[in-house]
């Protein structure tokens, strides 16, 4: 394998008891694209953290240009031409686009003064070469999420990267700034660079890569040629099993009045400035709505508020025909809602407590005898749950912290899918959650809807979105501004309006009858 | 229990350990550094811990004062304690006794009332002084956002000063001393004991402690307390009213604060002093720390610090060694404990170790938070 710019051979990573990377080999040519995918938690970051430096492997040896290199962090990493950009970026949002790529490696005059015309220069030069427009003076907190990630890859060019690993690079993209990412990563390929590519997105893994290795449970279980392979392929390797990527179900079948009418809602952001205007919506009993959008354009704060989380500011919100207090969870719950929330850690869960305590909020009625908790009703129903949704590892008295992002996610909907309330909320539902439970959990909510209840899902991935919502709706700037049947949607469509082309001077479309 | 394959991650043996751990490694520390400490001053440290117990424990006389000392220190204790559990940093229990105190003290010399219900007059008084000082942090960091904690710190030396001008000025007893006249007989806690001023409000202290262990443990309501500790977002999410529960967790505790001024007056002195307090409140944020806000751990560390600050005047007379250094020891557990409150906070964001790893690996690198996989 002498052809490789870096191999890693049989690298294995230990934290603690827990075996994160087992006897992983991967050799990185110059000038291919290479996808690394795998569910979450297969030891994707955790292989690349070793290669980039921030980790040291408990054995196995990573060679560079046929040398063998042991690098004591990301400094040294840097220095033999590695580069990363993480997933959140690390930028000084105060500082200008220059300041940010030099910063650590600044041109110095003479006296330790910093070299800010040089720099600017060079910062613009290399955005040139790469076709990465960019303007250096720039301040990087008014930039948009895809230039920021621009940014990020200058960085590692500017320290001369010959190696660039992209941490699931197209989380906060839109499908145009993907796009133009995939050019930029096929313009480093050509010259003569390597990049790595995060992602367990399938489809983008075929769009934009030569080669592709998979990896399951901390091992690279296969290495392939683009050319050999087609995502079902790819997905069965990842999770070791045949998988299904399209959600199995029925047609729709909305009856009745709507469960959730939103009319003129707006709700301001944390920093007070208008995140949803004039917002309106419905989603009926018997259908799956989804809400499509980049992730900021006030996703968040809708979905909050018709919680009760935060207070709207105009308009109204209706559940099954009540108006719940403003800015009351105990109102809107008793309305009718269950709400699965993204934020696991800190919302959705108490990580510290146990499953049967996390279980049993949004039931205490249930379980009160007088003042008292009757704790051993709670913990029996608990192991019923955690029996019919299949939360694999954990007795009742685990704390949820200990459970793996699907499992969470399980605990989560066990609780509010039991709730018997007629609005069912799913935030990111399969965030963190890997490919087997995702299937399990869309199917839930499908079951979910053909009982009746109104489902609406919120998801920054849009092909999850496409395969399990019945309708679309696309949210920009705090606006719906697209409302498609999901049998009709056109990736393409849906991809300029989250980008908020044809908005402003044209009223949302509404293709649907209902109205 | 269940029938799962997967092993039961939380048997009884290791979760007492896990509890009782951390506080015992305090301790032992403190004591090292302690005995590092007399050693620089010239004292034989196993001698000077050997005088502090038999000087605290030795005896029923010794005992008896170390059981007066252990008394206010379980009431400020558990009221700190309290607050804790809940996320909330009450550390104006001085304050709040001060104001339970002086209730107490007017109370239980002014009120006509019949023999049989001037203790109980007392004590609710007590009760109401400490919480009605509480609510004011209370109301203010529920409905307007003010920090409770710097709140509660300022209310501290404005109930001091505020007390002592009532025992000065307003409803002076006659004579030299700063002090209300002093309760009539019949409001008095007996006292058992010819050594101490011990009195049966430390069986009252008892039973605050096991009515707040049931409560904690057994309520709906103590549960709830117990989730807005631990992550009160969550709680707000699932329904639990947070702020209506905030307050009344600060009433609680400021009601218990509140009769560890009523035991003093009504047991120790007879009558509100001007300034009587050493600082009970303040030892109880120690107590609840080292107690890590169970009611029953706050009786064994009010106890320990009971026995050391009784076991210092000992020490005092017979080795000359300043009964400060007792509070030396003091801090450096609370140093230490303090460190351990972050160092945990940091600590549990890391995988905790999966119980079973055949399933999933959670894989949340500790050095690198921003690379984890979403």
């Amino acid at each position: 394998m002498t052809d490789a710019l870096v191999s890693l051979r049989g690298i294995v990573k230990h934290f603690g008891e827990l075996v994160a990377i087992h006897d992983a080999t991967l050799d990185i040519k110059p000038g291919e694209v290479h996808a690394l995918v795998g569910e979450n938690g297969a030891g994707k970051s955790t292989l690349m953290n070793i290669l980039y430096g921030l980790l040291p492997p408990t054995s196995g040896a990573v060679v560079l240009r046929g040398k063998p290199v042991s690098f004591g962090g990301p400094a040294e990493a840097i220095a033999a031409g590695i580069g990363m950009v993480h997933q959140h970026f690390k930028l000084a949002p105060s500082f200008t686009v220059a300041e940010n790529i030099i910063l650590g490696a600044e041109p110095a005059l003479s006296g330790g003064r910093l070299d800010l015309r040089t720099a600017e220069r060079d910062t613009g030069d290399l955005s040139q070469r790469f076709g990465l427009d960019l303007d250096p003076r720039a301040i990087v907190s008014t930039l948009p999420v895809g230039l920021r990630q621009r940014v990020e890859i200058l960085k590692a060019l500017y320290r001369q990267a010959e190696i660039l690993i992209l941490d699931e690079p197209t989380a906060v993209l839109t499908p145009q700034e993907t796009a133009e990412l995939f050019i930029t990563m096929r313009s480093l390929a050509k010259s003569g660079r390597s990049v790595v590519f995060i992602t367990h997105k399938l489809r983008e893994v075929l769009a934009v890569s030569d080669r592709i290795s998979v990896m399951r449970q901390g091992r690279i279980v296969s290495t392939l040629d683009n050319s050999e392979v087609t995502a079902d392929q790819i997905a069965s390797l990842m999770v070791g099993r045949t998988v299904l990527l399209r959600v199995a179900k029925t047609e729709a079948k909305p009856r009745g009045g709507p469960t959730l009418e939103i009319s003129n809602l707006s709700v301001s952001g944390d920093r007070g400035t208008p995140a949803v205007e004039d917002l309106s919506l419905t989603v009926r009993p018997g259908e799956i709505v989804g809400l499509a959008g980049v992730q900021g354009n006030g996703q968040d704060e809708l979905v909050e508020s018709i919680a009760g989380i935060r207070r709207s500011t105009a308009g109204r919100i209706a559940i099954c025909g009540t108006v719940p207090t403003v800015g009351d969870p105990v109102a809107s719950r008793r309305a009718g809602l269950a709400y699965v929330p993204a934020d696991r850690a800190h919302v959705g869960l108490s990580l510290q407590s146990s499953i049967w305590e996390n279980m049993a909020v949004g039931h205490l009625s249930a379980f009160r005898k007088g003042p008292f908790l009757a704790a051993a009703a709670a913990r029996r129903r608990c192991r019923e749950l955690i029996k019919r949704f299949d939360i694999r590892g954990a007795g009742e008295m685990t704390p949820a912290g200990a459970l793996s992002g699907g499992n969470q996610q399980k605990v989560q909907l066990a609780r509010e899918l039991t709730r018997d309330a007629r609005l069912i909320i799913a935030e990111q539902p399969s965030q963190g959650v890997d490919i087997g439970a995702i299937e399990s959990i869309h199917r839930l909510l499908v079951a979910m809807r053909d009982e009746g209840r109104a489902v609406f899902v919120i998801s920054a991935d849009l092909d999850e979105l496409m395969s399990l919502c019945d309708r679309l709706l696309v949210i920009y700037r705090g606006r719906i501004v697209g409302d498609i049947a999901a049998a009709d949607a056109d990736v393409e469509e849906i991809g300029r309006l989250m980008g908020g082309s044809n908005t402003d001077d044209q009223a949302p479309t509404r293709q649907e009858a209902h109205a | 229990m269940t029938d799962r394959a997967a092993p039961r991650p939380h048997p009884v043996l290791p979760r007492l350990l896990r509890a009782v751990g951390p506080p015992l490694f305090a301790l032992v520390v403190s004591f090292g550094l302690g005995g590092l400490l007399m050693a620089v001053l010239g004292k034989n440290p196993f001698t000077v811990y050997a005088v502090l117990l038999v000087g605290s424990l030795s005896g029923w006389p010794n005992l008896a004062v170390t059981l007066q000392l252990t008394t206010p220190l379980i009431f400020t204790g558990l009221a700190v304690a309290i607050a804790f559990r809940s996320g909330i940093w009450n550390i104006g229990v001085e304050g709040q006794m001060l104001m339970g105190a002086l209730a107490a003290g007017i109370v239980g010399y002014a009120a006509p009332l019949p023999d049989w219900a001037m203790v109980p007059a007392c004590l609710l008084a007590a009760l109401a002084g400490g919480a009605a000082w509480a609510a004011i942090p209370a109301l203010l960091r529920a409905y307007i956002g003010v920090n409770e904690l710097v709140l509660c710190l300022m209310l501290n030396p404005i109930a001091l000063l505020l007390t002592g001008y009532v025992s000065a000025r307003v409803l002076k007893a006659p004579g030299p001393t700063n002090k209300l006249p002093d309760v009539v007989d019949a409001a008095r806690l007996a006292n058992f004991s010819l050594y101490s001023q011990l009195n049966t409000g430390i069986f009252i202290a008892l039973a605050c402690c096991a009515l707040m262990a049931l409560f904690n443990n057994g309520t709906v309501r103590g549960f709830e307390w117990k989730l807005i500790g631990l992550n009160a977002r969550f709680a707000n999410y699932g329904g639990i009213r947070v702020r209506r529960n905030v307050i009344g967790v600060m009433l609680v505790s400021g009601a218990i604060g509140g009769l560890a001024g009523a035991e003093q007056v009504l047991g120790v002195y007879g009558a509100f002093y001007d300034n009587f307090s050493p600082g009970y409140g303040f030892d109880g944020i120690a107590v609840a720390m080292l107690a890590n806000s169970s009611p029953i751990g706050v009786l064994f560390s009010a106890f320990l610090f009971g026995a050391l600050n009784s076991g210092s005047s000992v020490l005092q007379m017979e080795l000359g060694i300043s009964k400060y250094l007792v509070q030396v020891l003091q801090f450096i557990v609370v140093l230490i404990l303090a460190a351990r409150f972050t160092f945990s906070w940091r600590g549990w964001r890391r995988p905790l170790v999966a119980s079973a790893p055949a399933v999933t690996l959670p894989m949340t690198l500790p050095a690198e938070q921003g690379t984890t996989e979403a």
